[in-house]
Order: structure tokens, then sequence, then C-alpha cells
């Protein structure tokens, strides 16, 4: 008597869930279409994003590379000089450019070894890990840019102005031509620095998950 | 059985989800930690080297030998720099506290990117200023004859030094908040 039931009942239920299966296979069809096309678009400006990237990338290596070269092909050697010494000034005459060099031929190492990175961005959109090594390395040579630049700033500042406080003269009322590549590499310098800042912002705009 | 079946296949859901949550918040609140650190870091180098002040103790009858921080331009950049990082970091207290809350906030975890970045970039050029200042008065340089200062302003060359150390310890951990909000926000 009762297992009669129970099949009774089963019966019942199996018609309920058969005309409840199919109208939501009818609907099922179009949201998983919906969500594929979604999915697409998000990938499409994900993709949009890293070749912005790559570019910007590729822009912050030339940069980087005018800045490293005019620094360090500065040497100026004034056209008079005493019986004991010549008057020349060279970018390994302060530590201080000498690191500038040293630290923008990183950068310019490191913006070059991270295009494969880049390119992998590119091709798979989704990749969580490659954009987040590239954020964390992006960071770290901000720092080293900056720092570089800002360094190489003081030493400019003062070679222009001079400190009477301390003594200092300024150098650059005789080595005109050596202050003006030296400046010039600070400038390249700092536009390195913004454009990996905009870059480490889009790679950030990039990874977050919808 | 059917009932059961479902009933376990919801409680494994649930299960998954609550350690992503868990994990997120405790990335917040290391950031908010970190956050606080840095204040610190970045307010007690700015006090240390706005605070400089050294007289010799001779003088001759025209000028008087002192040190103070605004006798070099690079280094009231430097306290400057300190300065409104420092304030930027008590600003963003509040953000970050709103991130415990709402570990899924994502347009202001990029916002929040952006602005460290910057505040890396602000902090590292005035410290890194102030370090080849610092280099050039211990060192001197004898092409540009340069005199290296420090051998007469012995307490003022100490402080000066010592302030750097803050600021680059600020640095580190900018960098190191940078690394936190965008591991939350790929993990989500």
């Amino acid at each position: 008597m009762e297992k009669s039931e129970s099949t009774k009942i089963d019966v019942v239920e199996t018609n309920k869930e058969r005309k409840g299966k199919a109208p939501l296979l009818g609907t099922a069809a179009p949201v998983v279409a919906a969500a594929t096309t979604a999915e697409h678009a998000k990938g499409g400006a994900k993709r949009g994003i890293a070749i912005f990237d790559l570019i910007l990338r590729i822009a912050a290596f030339a940069s980087a590379l005018g800045a490293a070269v005019a620094m360090g092909t500065t040497e100026e050697t004034l056209p008079f000089f005493t019986q004991f010494f010549q008057f020349e000034a060279s970018y390994d005459d302060l530590p201080t450019f000498t690191f500038f060099v040293v630290a923008m031929a990183i950068v310019v190492a490191y913006l070059v070894l991270s295009v494969p990175f880049s390119i992998v961005c590119i091709v798979r959109p989704y990749a969580v890990v490659s954009r987040l090594l590239l954020i964390i390395f992006d960071t770290v040579i901000i720092a080293l840019a900056t720092g570089a630049a800002g360094s190489a700033a003081a030493i400019v500042y003062l070679a222009h102005n001079g400190n009477q406080d301390a003594n200092w003269l300024a150098i650059c009322q005789q080595f005109g031509d050596f202050c003006q590549r030296a400046s010039g590499a600070v400038v390249a310098a700092f536009i390195t620095v913004v454009i990996l800042i905009f870059m480490v912002v889009l790679s950030a705009s990039a990874l977050r998950r919808h | 059985m059917k009932a059961g079946a479902l009933e376990l296949g919801h409680a494994s859901k649930v299960t998954s989800s609550v350690p992503k949550s868990g994990v997120n918040r405790g990335m917040s609140i290391l950031d908010l930690f970190i956050r606080i650190i840095a204040i610190i870091a970045t307010l007690g180098s700015a006090i240390a080297m706005g605070t400089t002040n050294e007289t010799l103790p001779f003088f001759t009858q025209s000028i008087r030998f002192r040190a103070k921080y605004n006798d070099l331009p690079t280094f009231t950049f430097f306290v400057v720099a300190n300065a409104i990082v420092s304030a930027y970091f008590i600003l963003s207290l509040g953000l970050s506290i709103f991130h415990i809350m709402r570990s899924r906030a994502q347009a202001s975890r990029i916002a929040l990117i952006f602005f460290d970045a910057a505040m890396l970039a602000l902090l590292t050029a005035g410290a890194s200023a102030a370090a080849a200042i610092v280099y050039l008065a211990h060192k001197g340089n004898t092409k540009a004859n340069w005199f290296p200062i420090c051998q007469q302003f012995d307490s003022f060359c100490h402080r000066t030094s010592g302030s750097l150390v803050g600021s680059f310890a600020g640095v580190i951990l900018i960098i190191l908040l940078v690394l936190l909000s965008s591991i939350a926000l790929s993990r989500r």
C-alpha cells in the first residue's frame, strides 16, 4: 500500500519536473549566449588595455634609454688649461651621476625583459599571474627610476645655483654644455617615471574581475 | 536522498566562498597596519629634518656659523615631500578602513593604487635628492671644488642622515601597500 502511494507520488513529481524543465531550457540558451558575448567584450577590453600597456612600455624604454645615453655621453673640456691640469667635466666626476647612469641602464634592461610578459597579457587577457608580476616589478622600477632622477636633479640644481651657506660654487657657469646635457637627461628620466605610473594604473584596472 | 544531496552541495558552496573573503579581509587589515607604520616613519623623518639647527661655538665679527634645514633648498623639498606623504597616509586611513568593511570594492582600490604610486614617486624623489646632498656633504667633490661641510657641522649631518632612514622605510612600505592592493584586487 505504501509502496504504491510512493510510486504514484513519484510519477506526479516527475511530470511536474518535466513541465518545469522545458521552459527553463528555453530560457537558459539565450542567457548563456548573452554571457559569452559579455565575456568576449570584457576580454576585448582587457586586450585593448594590454596593447596600450605594450605601447607605453616601448615609449618608456625609449625615454629611459635617451636619459641613460644623454648622461653617459657627457664630456666637456674647457678650451683653456693651466700647466698642471685640464678643466674637464664628465659624468663619472660626480658619483650621483654615475648612479643615475647605472640605475637608468637597469630600468632599460627591465623594460626590454618585460615585453614578453606584456605580450602574454595581450594573448591571454585573463592571465592574472603575469599582470600581477608586471604591477609589482613596475612599482619597484618606479622607485628605482625616481631615486635616480631625484638625486641627479638635486645635483643639477646645486650645479646651477650653488649654495652660499655651504660655500659651493655653481659650476654650470663654466661648464654650460655639460649642465644642459645633464638637465635634459633628468627631464627624460622624470618622463619615464610618469609613463611608468600610468602603466601601473592600467595594469591595476585590467586586473579586476567582473 | 535527493534533498540530502542538494543540502550537501549548498553547504560546500558556502564553505568555499568564506575563506576567500576572509583572506581579503586579512589583507585589508594588514594594509591598514602598514599604513599606520608608514605615517609614523614619514612624519618622524619630516620632524627630524625640520628641527635641525646647529650653531658652531665660534664666530667671526661678520658671519655666524649656523646650519639649518632651509639653508639647502633640497632639504626644504625633503621636509615638504615627507609632510605631504604623511598627510596623504592619514587621509587614506579612512579608505583603508572602508576596504576592510567592504572587501569587494574595486574602483576605490584602483584609485588607492593610483594615489599610492604617485606618492611613491614623490617620496622617493625627495628621499633620493636629500640622499645625494647628504652624500655630497659627507664626501665633498674635489673636481667641483665643493667642500664636505660635515667635517664642521657634525650633529647636523647625523640628524639629516638619520632622517633619511625613515623616508626610505616609507618607500618600501608603499611598495608593499601597492602589492597588497593589487593582490586583493585580483582575488576579489
